[in-house]
């Protein structure tokens, strides 16, 4: 069978799943309210929003030199800074660091997600817990992410139930959401602690003051990068921008695309945790990480920012918006795409997972109807992103 | 793998009858201007009606649809599907041919092009019409992927249309005008004419007539994916349909205009995931009808299909989808 054909297969399998098109229809129904109330409250943020896209525009463009300098930003701050080229370049350095054996605590990261970063982990012996609910959800039930914010959009609260049956053998009844949530704080709440390292990725990076922006509602990455010793962030490229002023307004606008109106928690790392109250002498490591790791991973992300259509996708601010209103993703959830989805997702596997049957197969699965475009805070034109990795993998470049 | 054959076969299949027919279903170009026989439009003028694939061969992409459909079900899947069309065109069957004849010849009253070309009269506005000389705007080939053989189709086409001395396009497929005015232009560097598209016509020229549609009815209106979001017209269709008397229009809380949901049949898709296509008319189809609406108006032969597909599919009854050229032409008879 072709990589087309199984494609297919299981793309009209998910496709005849009532559970997913339920799932993704109450979803889709609770970001348009959200984001519509959001943006009532928040009106400036349509116009932000087209300034993030001149940034965004002039960061991917200069990307290789923001990283270079967000680097001496970072070792200025005494935090340790790396550079990796490809996926494997960043996950050897996680093995010199990290080694084996040790208990890890990780908040969710599409840019772990794209080198499986946890799956590496595992293999060289280390104990990795995801502590973001969602992903924590998917870990225990072996399935994978079906939406970059929201990645377990397409389970149900009955089968969430069942899981944490299993866990725990408590029984846990589907319609006691809170018991659920309850359940999940006190089976990680430990790991925290007794962690030897904690993994992040990041939203934004502002590269003159060395600082990532980590956005979330749970509290579990401020958790998993505050209480382990060590604090290991990977960033991809894309996510650098020039100033902390930048940083912000990227930060904003992702926030309010991404249905969380105003976010729980917004984290902004720059060092390792240090104090001075002992005679002024900077001592590091004080209730927070004494080290702080920062990869900049490329991974054919400068290579992708030369591409004039393609390069659109490294704009991206993964607020997840435009999966909201794709009507293919709508009935096959993230079955349309490989770690990223719909039309990113087909660049993606173009450009960087180097698949051309793979992404030929998602490329032609797009309507190219192009309501993406309008949702999307950047104006991503997704149909014409599609169109061209239909040309380069059927025509070449 | 080779390259050539990671395009889809359905669309390789719609993507060689332009080439190969210069329309996407493979028929005879007289075929497609039968519905202007009567209506005697002239061939040489600098501005022309451009009447498109979509409506001209409509009827015959139903019914090829339905067979497709019917195969993507069953075990025997699209793919091959798509290799019996080839096949029939190989062996000298003119599928499209052969539909024609089971669904009786275009170009009745009421028929959403002779309609246009009546309201077009009206307006005052002199123009002409191809018929079997009109080329294929090729537009598919580009959304296929196949971008060599657009361009070079387009300098074709963009060559024909100045030996013919052609200064204005009226387009009414939204698919072909979006091709014509934006793609051609950016391929070719510039092209020597200018498109607009009916409904903009129309609603420039609103007070020059008088509309009533025949009885009180509440319709609402679906915009094609290629009108709204690619050509940004969205205002003009329903400034027509709020100027006609007896109308009332009802449209949906999120899902209109720039936000209006596909019909499920765009860039070619109905052909590479044809059962797919038709669960996604279905989803746009209940989510027009629960505006109340008696009839369904949008502006594309494609969304028709679709609509039409998603209210048999429904079992709905009493309401119909018209396209807002029929709507028009009906409220200027009354």
């Amino acid at each position: 069978m072709s990589v087309f054909s199984d494609y297919k297969k299981e793309i009209m399998d998910a496709a005849h799943s009532d559970r997913i098109r339920l799932a993704i229809s109450r979803a889709t129904l609770s970001y348009r309210n959200n984001i519509d109330e959001a943006l009532k409250r928040f009106p400036q943020t349509i116009e932000v929003a087209k300034e993030v896209r001149e940034i965004k525009k002039n960061s991917i463009a200069n990307m290789k030199n923001l990283a270079e300098q967000a680097c001496e930003s970072v070792e200025y701050n005494k935090g340790k800074a790396y550079i990796a080229n490809t996926a494997q370049e960043c996950l050897n350095i996680v093995d010199k660091l990290v080694g084996t054996g040790k208990l890890i605590v990780k908040g969710k990261s599409m840019t772990g997600e794209e080198i499986e970063l946890r799956e590496h982990l595992e293999h060289q012996g280390n104990e990795v817990y995801e502590t973001d609910l969602g992903e924590f959800i998917i870990q225990k039930l072996g399935s994978r992410p079906m939406h970059i914010l929201a990645p377990a959009i397409h389970v149900l609260k009955e089968e969430v139930a069942r899981l944490f049956t299993d866990l725990t053998g408590k029984k846990h009844p589907p319609e006691d959401i809170p018991n659920m949530v309850a359940t999940a704080r006190e089976l990680l709440r430990d790991k925290y602690i007794r962690a030897d390292i904690g993994m992040s990725g990041a939203n934004v990076f502002a590269a003159d003051t060395g600082t990532m922006f980590i956005i979330e509602n749970e509290g579990n990455i401020r958790l998993s990068t505050a209480l382990p010793p060590v604090h290991i962030a990977i960033i991809g490229m894309e996510k650098l921008v020039p100033t902390l002023h930048d940083a912000y307004k990227v930060s904003e606008v992702t926030w309010r695309y991404a249905n969380y109106s105003v976010p729980s928690y917004v984290s902004l790392i720059s060092s390792p945790s240090k104090t001075g109250d002992i005679e002024k002498v900077t001592t590091f490591g004080a209730h927070g990480p004494r080290e702080l790791h920062v990869i900049f991973l490329d991974d054919g992300r400068s290579e992708l920012a030369k591409d004039p259509i393609l390069s659109q996708t490294l704009h991206c601010l993964r607020c997840g918006g435009c999966l909201y209103e794709c009507p293919v993703y709508a009935l096959t959830a993230g079955h349309f795409g490989d770690k990223y989805f719909a039309a990113n997702g087909a660049v993606w596997a173009a450009t960087i997972s180097k698949n051309p049957e793979k992404a030929a197969a998602i490329a032609y699965t797009c309507l190219t109807c192009g309501r993406c475009k309008i949702r999307c805070p950047m104006a991503i034109d997704g149909p014409a992103m599609s169109i061209e990795v239909r040309r380069q993998v059927t025509q070449g470049k | 793998m080779d390259k050539k054959d990671l395009v889809p076969p359905g669309l390789s299949y719609l993507a060689d009858n332009v080439r190969l027919k210069g329309n996407i279903l493979g028929v005879s170009k007289q075929d497609g201007a039968t519905w202007a026989k009567r209506l005697n439009l002239p061939k040489k003028k600098e501005t022309i009606f451009f009447a498109g694939c979509g409506y001209q061969f409509g009827s015959k992409l139903e019914s090829l649809m339905g067979l497709i459909r019917k195969m993507d079900k069953s075990a025997i899947g699209a793919e091959r599907a798509m290799e019996l069309a080839g096949f029939q065109r190989k062996i000298g069957l003119d599928a499209g041919g052969v539909l024609l004849k089971v669904m009786g010849e275009g170009g009745e009253e009421g028929s959403v092009l002779t309609d246009t070309v009546k309201i077009l009269r009206k307006l005052g506005i002199d123009f002409g019409y191809l018929a079997e000389e009109e080329p294929c705007c090729g537009g598919i080939l580009h959304y296929a992927g196949l971008r060599n053989e657009f361009v070079e189709h387009a300098r074709r086409v963009d060559a024909e249309l100045k030996s013919k001395g052609i200064k204005q396009i009226i387009g009414i497929v939204p698919s072909c005008t979006y091709t014509l005015k934006k793609l051609m232009a950016e391929t070719n560097g510039g092209v020597d004419f200018k498109v607009k598209h009916f409904c903009e016509i129309v609603a420039e020229k609103l007070q020059s007539l008088k509309l009533r549609f025949p009885q009180k009815v509440k319709v609402t209106y679906h915009d094609p994916c290629q009108l709204g979001r690619y050509l940004g017209l969205v205002d003009e269709p329903r400034k027509i349909l709020k100027a006609i008397e007896n109308v009332e229009l009802v449209e949906t809380k999120w899902t209109k205009a720039e936000y209006a949901t596909c019909c499920g049949g765009g860039g070619g898709f109905e052909a590479v995931f044809p059962e797919m296509s038709e669960m996604l008319a279905v989803i746009r189809t209940k989510e027009l009808l629960e505006t109340g609406a008696h009839i369904i108006v949008t502006h594309c032969p494609g969304c028709i299909m679709q609509l039409e597909t998603g209210l048999k599919a429904l079992k709905t009854e009493n309401v119909e989808v018209l396209d807002l050229a029929q709507v028009v032409a009906m409220s200027m008879e009354s």
